[in-house]
Parts: structure tokens; C-alpha cells; sequence
């Protein structure tokens, strides 16, 4: 009985340190706030995931969780708020000199929280609802995007542009994207679509889904992704290829030199050859832009639209054959001037700033 | 707790009435089936003896004569069919196995530990039954242990590690941790199948004299009838499931019957002590 | 013959319980935010007296409430993979038997993976939202540990091969479905590899860690009461019945209680592997095999072991986080191999 009720005592007595801890550690989450003289004002806004977030007003210091987001506070103007980055934010090349948070998937808690932000800017594609949800925990506020198409990362900008207080800078560069992804319209509306295999991953072999951005970006260049698959990255089967036989294979990098010696391994691969966009080599490469759901996506579209429709940009004097490989857009991402003496472009121009109805 | 009598019943415990006859097992059946629907496998017919305090039981059969499950039905491991199994009046199935274990020891041919330890580990784990589940061992635990190991001439083993012993060594420490459970029925299962004649001698020797000392009623199960014609009191003679005799050695070893039930021609004859002693032919009819 | 006592238990846990100390002042000390010793020592301290508004809010954050639940995690964690591997390898009497062979870790990321599939299409509050995953993962665990009993039993008891087999068996099918919903779902399920890796990252609510933490002490507990059983268990079951051991009654008992600590782990952390397997070993090694001191030693054993792992998940390549199974399995491996040559020799 003795040895009992000693036992007892004891398992009781690391109950209760447990449990102080248990008290005492996550209790204090929510009155730690965030450096602020003066008491913060907030703004409810619905993110694009559904939540309720409350965003303190000014928003001076931001931390972003995604390379797109981070692109996107440049083309706002606003990097001298970004306090934070990911590894993965390379552009533009000053972003790379941030403070550094980690990955996309695990970033570091504690950095973040260190940085004292307004806001963390988060994306569903690159980051996880834990992390969000983490965030919440610490009470700090997090703002995530989700955008599907070219019109939603142009809608996803303004809005974010509003809640960081620059509305005039969002609108300026969505009307911007509008407007050469209006011209392209113009030009390729009236051409058929290219069919295209967007080539995420050779081994196994991965595209995109119809409801990815990837996929809008497509229709936007004037292709269509032979892909019908309603999975975000659908693993497609050889086979399924060779039936539809597209009319290019598209690859995603920073210059088009990195692809070669992909393309000639994958075309050694036993069956590839049956692709005529392999044996014939009709392969595109789209500057890696397209892979962010950011502004500068617009100028990897309309590099790509030259690559698959070279007569609606005949122009300049490019050459554009078909069969050859075009080169790698310049980094830094001027949109592409719109050229002047394509008719149809003469006429875009004569036509849009109030002319006949 | 006096050190001399540890290993005797608590002598406050009150015995249950039964007449002076400890065990009785009382029309005992069993049968056993793989598969509910189809005929039983085995069966072992209704079975009765009985047995008193310091009296050495053999349950003698050839292999597959249910001698085995008999012991089984015995320790309360296994329900009987019909019929009842009593241990100073109480029926031994519908005890608790904790309180079972505090009356009935039963001593196995050999142990298979996954870990390793040490003789006194093992002995002490005879004492689990008599105490509360968690618990920690009391030094009248520690007395009663190394009494055991004392009483059959192991306490010097007491610090080796098991898989370290001989056979026969180890077959001693397990008697041991049987003794230390204080119990008032021992039984045994083959005890002497992996032991050299020595330690076959001397294990029955102990057997004799812990049964008078301790007043133990002893329950051993096996097939050589020497060992059994020696030892034994009362010998229970089983054959394929049915309990053919029982009686003292001098009474059921007569040849016929023994020529029938093991299959094997041989003789028997009166020792010096008024036990018999059997011979087994071989076929050139000489002794084997 | 020098058989266990309390006060010796009680001095070999104080032993762990101060290296236990220490490890947790050095995870607190160390991470992707340098904070000193001083700093952490003040804010500790008024944390303990609950004048939280005084700590500064520059480590306050950080210590308080990342590192100290994270911490906190841990130990729970760890202590719960410790114990159900060693009564795991205790009722199956298979010193390779760790938390997961019964099934219940697949079990638990199944139910995690229909969570995530499930949440976008439930209209949940966002406090109930963060839940959905560890709440999926215990169902998935609390299933799979019911229908393992129920294939596992013979004659209707436990039978440790059937058991086994069943566990296994199960753990592979439901392995199998996971796999195929992975391959098929690739867009939504994207963290989920990170969480079936193990990691101590999950945010929860406050009543989460008192339920953690009273729902191991019970558990733990239930498992510490037939400690004296277990020993005999491992002699062999016909053996330790005829010792006195209620067989049946002792393996439902551990059988629940340690699915159950293995269910509440791994829906909060999902599979750390490795610690559940070791542990035990590496304290039967120090301490011996009488489960009355294994169990607790391995309980606060199991809490240094991932409290030290995720600490080195949380800094190695600072400031991104390694998911803290990588670390046991890269250390637990080669750890696992020293010791079975040290045993055999």
C-alpha cells in the first residue's frame, strides 16, 4: 500500500507539472502582439481561400511565403516593405538579398515571427494550410491566393494592392497585363489553338490540369493543352500521347540550351519516337515565368505565342521557322513592345482609345 | 514469517472441507475440435482420482494418451466438458487465474525467454500471484525465493543467467520458482524428458522429499514407467483418451496390461522395496 | 539477489528526468532565431509566474509559442511512441514489433488524407478547420485499431500471431489505398508527405494539449499496471497464465492502451518513425527488462529522443525545417544496427 500510494503521488506530481506547462505555454498566444506604438487598426477581408482575415492597417511589413507573391509586391512597388522571403524568391535579383524564411512547404516559424510582419502573403499552390494556420496561432495575420486563371492572378493583384494600400499601383498593373493579353487576343483570336503537351516532369510523365493557371496561360498563347484532366498535376500515360499526337511539346525553363539535352534523352526513350513533336523535334520552351502565378507570366505567354504562331508576329524579320527552337526571352521581363507595323496590331491601336464603336 | 516453514501453506488460511483427500478429480471429459462443426480430433473419457497431501501422482500413457490435457484440465487451463476438477473444495476452472496461481504450480519442460535473466529474476516471478498486480517485491518475497532455490539445491545459480545453465540446472530453477509459489498442488508435464539419468534421479529425489516436507500433493505426467514405478504412489495408467486404472505401482503394472497399453513386449517383476520394476524386451527376445 | 525498489526506479527516472531538463532548457536555447540563455531564463521565469505580459516581445513569440508547445509535442510524443513500443513488443513478444506494425499509423494517415479531401466541401469554422487532420487521423486510427481487434482475435481472445498478421495485413492495404489516392489527388494532398514523415509543426489549440497530455497519462497508466505482468508475459503465455497472469485481460488492456497512445501520437505528428522501435531498446539495454522500470524510463527516453531530434530538424538547415521523422530514421537506423551487435557480442 505504502509503495502504492508513493506511485500515486508521483504520477500525479508529473501530471501536474504537465499540466502547468500545458497552461502556461500556448496560453499566452494571443497577447504577445506584434511590435506597434499605437493601437493597430484592422481591416476584415475574405482571402482567397475563405478565410477571415484581419489585416492590420498600415501594412509596413510584409513576409512572403511564395516566388510569385514576392514578384508581385515588386511589380507593386512595395519591396522596401518585404522583410521576408523564401529560399525560392530569386526575382527580381534583390529579392534574393531578403531575409530568408525557408521552403514554401516548411517555412521557419520562428523566423517569421522574429520579423514581426503586418502580414504574410501566402499562396495554395506553394504553400500548406498548416502553415497558415500556425501563423493564426501566433497572431499574426496571413493572407493567402488561389488564383486558377490570367484573369484571377490579374484580380488576385488588385486586390492585394488594395489591402496593402496601393490600389493604384494593382490597377496599373493589371490593366498593364490586360493590355498585352488584349493584344495577343487580337492577334491569335482568329488563328486555331496550336494542341500542346505542357511537360511538367519526363519520368514519370507530368502535365497540368485544366484548372491550373499553367493551363489558362496556354489558351492564352494561343494553344490548348491536350490534357483534359481535372487533377492539378495528372500523371499522363504514353499511350494517351501518342493518340493525340500534339503539335508541340512545351518545357519550361530559363533558356531554351537547358532543354536539349532533355529533349534528346527523352526522345531515346523507347516509345517517345511514336510523338511526332519528339522525332520532329517541335518543341517549345517557355521562359520559367509561366510557372508563377505572377505579372511577369504575361511576357513568358507572348514569347511563347511567338514560338507557336510566328505569322501573327511577322513583323519583325525573326525568321520564326517552326522547326527551330526560338531564342530564350531576355530576364529582365520588359513586356514585349508592341510591334508596329503588324496590320492587325496598326489597327488594334487605331481602334482602342475610344474609336467607332 | 519463520524462514524454516516459508514454504509451507500460510497455516492461517483455513483449508475447505473435502475429506482428507486433496484433489479430486471427479468424472473429468474433455474433447477438442479444430473446427466447431466437424467431430472432435481427441477426446479424453470421463477420468476420476484422487490425490492427498504429500502424495506423488503419475499419469502414465504412451504419446497421444491425453496425459497432457489431463494435467491441462487439472492446472484450470482448460474447462472440462463434463465432470469437475477440486482442490480443497474449490473448482479450480472458475478461479481466478491469479488466485489459481496461488494453489496450483505447474513446472513446464523447459522455458523460453525472450530476454535475458537471472535465476533469482526468475524464481521471484513465482511470487507474482501472492501481491497486488503493480507491485514491488517485499523481503519476505526475497526469503521465500531464495528458500526455493535452497530447497533444491540451486542457491548457488541464483546469480547466473538463465540461457547460461545447464538443462538440468535449469529445469531446477524452474521447480524452484514452482516452489515459490507456495502452492498446495505441483505439476509437471514430462519432467525428465531432456534431463540425464542424474538429474532425472535427482529431480524426483527432491520431488519425494519436497511432497513430504512441504505436504505437497504432487501431480507428474509421463511415459517412463521405472521413474513412475519408483516414485510414484498412485499411478493414473491412460490410453488413448481413456483412464484405464488407477491404483498403486504394485497393483496396475502387471504385464498384460502394460504389454497392451505400450505396445511392447516386457517384464515385470517385485523389486526389493515392493516396487515393480519393468523390463523392456527387444525383439531378439533378450533384454534391451 | 537485489530485486527492484521504488527508490531505486525512482532514482534511475530522476536521472532521465534531469537530462530530460536539459535537453529541453538546450531546445529552448537553440533554433532558427538565436535567443540567450538569459533572455530564455527571464522569460521563462515570468512565464512560470504567469506575468506573460512582461516578457519581451522580441523571444516572447518565439520561445512561448513556438518552441515551448513544439517542446511540449515532443514529449508527448515521444513518450507515447515509447511506451506502446515497448508494450507492443512486449504483448507480441517480437523485440522488432514497434507502434506502427498493428496498422494504426496507416490507419491514421488514411484519415488524415480524407480530411483533406473532405475539408474544402464542409462549411467549418476556421478554429475547427486546423483540427480536421489530427481529428481525421484519430478516427483513422481509432477505426483501424477496432477492426485489427476484431481480425486479430482467435477463439475470441487476442492471439499474438493472428494479431500480428492482422496488423500487418491491414497496415499494407490500408498503405495500398494511400498510395493510390496520392497518385491520383497530387494537387491536394501536397504537405501530406511532409506530415506522413513526421513532424512536430501541427498548430493546436490549447484543450488539444490537455487532452494529449490526459490522454497519455491514462493511457500510460492503464499500460503501468500490468508492468509485473508483462514480465511474465514475456516467458510465454501458457507460463505466465499458470503464474497467476489474467492473459486475456492483460493483452486487451495493453492492446488498447497502446494503439491508443500510438493513435494519439501520430494524429498530431503523424509517423515518427524509429522511436518506438529504439527506445525501448536502448533502455533495456541501460536498465534491464523489468517492464516496472522500462516503461517509465522509456517514456522519458522517448520525450529526450524527439525533443533532440526535432531540435536538430529545426536548426541543421535552418531556416527550413526538416521533418523531424527524417532525423530519427537517419540517426535511428545506424543506432538500432550498434546495438544489435553490441547485444550479440
Amino acid at each position: 500500500m505504502k509503495n502504492f500510494a508513493r506511485s500515486l503521488i508521483r504520477n500525479t506530481l508529473c501530471a501536474a507539472i504537465a499540466a502547468s506547462f500545458c497552461y502556461a505555454a500556448p496560453s499566452r498566444a494571443q497577447s504577445a502582439s506584434p511590435v506597434s506604438a499605437a493601437s493597430p487598426v484592422f481591416r476584415e477581408v475574405t482571402d482567397e481561400a475563405g478565410r477571415t482575415v484581419r489585416v492590420p492597417q498600415p501594412v509596413n511589413r510584409i513576409v512572403s511565403l511564395a516566388p510569385s507573391l514576392t514578384e508581385t509586391v515588386y511589380a507593386l512597388g512595395l519591396q522596401d516593405r518585404l522583410v521576408g522571403d523564401t529560399d525560392y524568391c530569386d526575382y527580381p535579383p534583390d529579392a534574393q538579398r531578403k531575409t530568408k524564411v525557408g521552403g514554401g512547404i516548411s517555412p521557419s516559424l520562428e523566423v517569421i515571427a522574429a520579423l514581426h510582419p503586418d502580414l504574410v502573403l501566402a499562396t495554395k499552390s506553394f504553400n500548406r494550410l498548416e502553415t497558415v494556420h500556425s501563423l493564426d496561432n501566433l497572431g499574426i495575420s496571413s493572407y493567402a491566393t488561389d488564383p486558377h486563371t490570367l484573369e484571377q492572378i490579374m484580380a488576385s493583384s488588385k486586390k492585394l494592392s488594395d489591402i496593402l494600400g496601393v490600389p493604384e499601383a494593382g490597377a496599373s498593373v493589371a490593366a498593364d497585363m490586360q493590355r498585352h493579353l488584349a493584344d495577343l487576343q487580337k492577334r491569335l483570336g482568329a488563328l486555331p489553338p496550336k494542341r500542346v503537351l505542357f511537360v511538367v516532369w519526363t519520368q514519370p510523365l507530368i502535365s497540368v490540369g485544366k484548372g491550373t493557371f499553367i493551363a489558362d496561360a496556354l489558351r492564352h498563347a494561343g494553344a490548348v493543352s491536350i490534357v483534359d484532366a481535372e487533377q492539378d498535376w495528372p500523371q499522363v500515360s504514353l499511350e494517351e500521347v501518342a493518340r493525340l499526337q500534339p503539335d508541340f511539346l512545351i518545357f519550361s525553363a530559363a533558356h531554351s540550351d537547358a532543354v536539349s539535352p532533355a529533349v534528346d534523352a527523352l526522345a531515346a526513350l523507347p516509345g517517345w519516337n511514336i510523338v511526332e513533336a519528339v522525332s520532329n523535334r517541335r518543341i517549345a520552351v517557355i521562359n520559367e515565368a509561366v510557372n508563377r502565378p505572377a505579372p511577369r507570366i504575361v511576357s513568358a505567354i507572348e514569347d511563347l505565342a511567338r514560338q507557336l504562331h510566328p505569322d501573327a508576329f511577322v513583323e519583325k524579320p525573326e525568321g520564326g521557322k517552326e522547326k527551330l527552337q526560338k531564342e530564350n526571352p531576355p530576364p529582365n521581363p520588359q513586356p514585349a513592345p508592341p510591334s508596329s507595323f503588324s496590320p492587325g496590331a496598326a489597327q488594334a491601336q487605331m481602334t482602342v482609345p475610344g474609336g467607332c464603336a | 514469517m519463520s524462514s524454516g516453514s516459508a514454504l509451507a501453506r500460510n497455516p492461517f488460511e483455513p483449508a475447505r472441507a473435502g475429506g482428507d483427500s486433496r484433489l479430486s478429480v471427479e468424472q473429468v471429459s474433455y474433447a477438442y475440435s479444430a473446427n466447431p462443426t466437424q467431430a472432435p480430433l481427441f477426446t479424453l473419457e470421463a477420468t476420476s482420482f484422487q490425490a492427498k497431501p504429500g502424495e506423488i501422482v503419475a499419469i502414465l500413457g504412451p504419446n497421444a494418451s491425453g496425459k497432457s490435457t489431463l494435467l491441462n484440465l487439472i492446472a484450470g487451463s482448460l474447462a472440462p466438458l463434463s465432470g469437475r476438477i477440486l482442490l480443497d473444495g474449490f473448482v479450480t476452472h472458475s478461479l481466478t487465474p491469479k488466485t489459481r496461481a496461488q494453489r496450483i504450480a505447474v513446472v513446464q519442460q523447459e522455458s523460453r525467454l525472450l530476454f535475458p535473466a537471472r535465476a533469482w529474476e526468475f524464481v521471484l516471478q513465482g511470487r507474482h500471484a501472492h501481491g497486488r498486480s503493480l507491485r514491488f517485491e517485499s523481503e519476505d518475497d526475497v526469503i521465500i525465493a531464495k528458500n526455493a532455490l535452497a530447497q533444491v539445491g540451486a542457491a548457488d545459480l541464483s546469480d547466473r543467467w538463465m540461457d547460461e545453465i545447464s538443462g538440468g540446472e535449469k529445469q531446477r530453477v524452474i521447480l524452484a520458482r514452482a516452489l515459490a509459489q507456495q502452492p498446495l498442488l505441483l505439476l509437471l508435464d514430462e519432467p525428465t524428458l531432456h534431463l540425464d539419468i542424474a538429474a532425472q534421479v535427482g529431480l524426483l529425489d527432491a520431488l519425494r522429499r519436497l511432497a513430504a516436507e512441504n505436504r505437497y500433493t504432487v501431480v507428474v505426467v509421463t511415459h517412463e514407467l521405472n521413474l513412475a514405478a519408483e516414485y510414484a504412489d498412485q499411478v493414473v495408467l491412460m490410453q488413448r483418451g481413456r483412464c484405464l486404472r488407477v491404483g498403486p505401482p504394485a497393483s496396475i503394472y502387471r504385464r498384460e496390461l502394460l504389454e497392451q497399453v505400450f505396445q511392447t513386449p516386457l517384464t515385470v517383476e517385485m523389486g526389493a522395496s515392493g516396487r515393480p520394476r519393468v523390463t523392456v524386451l527387444s525383439e531378439r527376445s533378450g533384454e534391451l | 539477489m537485489k530485486p527492484l525498489t521504488l527508490r531505486r526506479l525512482l532514482l534511475q527516472c530522476s536521472i532521465l528526468v534531469i537530462i530530460l531538463f536539459v535537453v529541453v532548457v538546450v531546445a529552448l536555447k537553440f533554433g532558427a532565431v538565436p535567443v540567450s540563455l538569459y533572455a530564455l531564463g527571464r522569460d521563462l521565469l515570468s512565464v512560470l509566474f504567469g506575468q506573460s505580459s512582461q516578457i519581451s516581445s522580441d523571444y516572447g513569440l518565439i520561445i512561448v509559442n513556438i518552441r515551448l508547445p513544439r517542446i511540449l509535442l515532443g514529449m508527448i510524443v515521444g513518450a507515447s511512441l515509447s511506451v506502446a513500443g515497448t508494450s507492443f513488443q512486449a504483448l507480441l513478444r517480437n523485440p522488432l514489433a514497434d507502434p506502427y506494425v498493428l496498422g494504426v499509423s496507416s490507419g491514421a494517415s488514411l484519415g488524415a488524407i480524407l480530411a483533406l479531401i473532405v475539408a474544402p466541401h464542409l462549411s467549418i469554422s476556421p478554429l475547427f478547420a486546423a483540427l480536421l487532420t489530427p481529428l481525421g487521423a484519430f478516427l483513422g486510427a481509432a477505426a483501424t485499431i477496432t477492426a485489427v481487434y476484431f481480425l486479430g482475435r482467435r477463439e475470441g481472445q487476442i492471439d499474438s500471431t493472428t494479431l500480428l498478421l492482422a496488423g500487418v495485413i491491414t497496415g499494407s492495404f490500408l498503405s495500398a489505398i494511400i498510395l493510390f489516392l496520392m497518385s491520383t489527388l497530387t494537387g491536394s494532398l501536397r504537405g501530406l508527405s511532409f506530415w506522413m514523415m513526421g513532424e512536430l509543426s501541427t498548430p493546436l489549440q490549447k484543450s488539444v494539449y490537455w487532452f494529449l497530455g490526459v490522454g497519455f497519462f491514462v493511457a500510460a497508466g492503464a499500460i503501468y499496471t500490468t508492468a509485473s505482468d508483462l514480465n511474465l508475459l514475456l516467458a510465454g503465455e501458457k507460463e505466465a497464465m499458470h503464474l497467476g497472469v489474467d492473459v486475456p485481460r492483460v493483452r486487451l488492456v495493453v492492446y488498447i492502451a497502446a494503439s491508443f497512445l500510438t493513435g494519439l501520437a501520430v494524429s498530431v505528428s503523424g509517423a515518427v518513425g524509429y522511436v518506438g522501435l529504439i527506445v525501448p531498446h536502448v533502455m533495456r539495454f541501460i536498465f534491464g527488462s523489468d517492464h516496472r522500470t522500462l516503461l517509465p524510463t522509456a517514456a522519458i527516453g522517448g520525450a529526450i529522443a524527439v525533443i533532440m531530434a526535432d531540435t536538430l530538424a529545426r536548426t541543421v538547415v535552418a531556416p527550413t525545417e526538416v521533418p523531424v521523422g527524417a532525423v530519427t530514421a537517419v540517426i535511428g537506423a545506424p543506432l538500432f544496427i550498434y546495438l544489435l551487435r553490441r547485444r550479440l557480442t
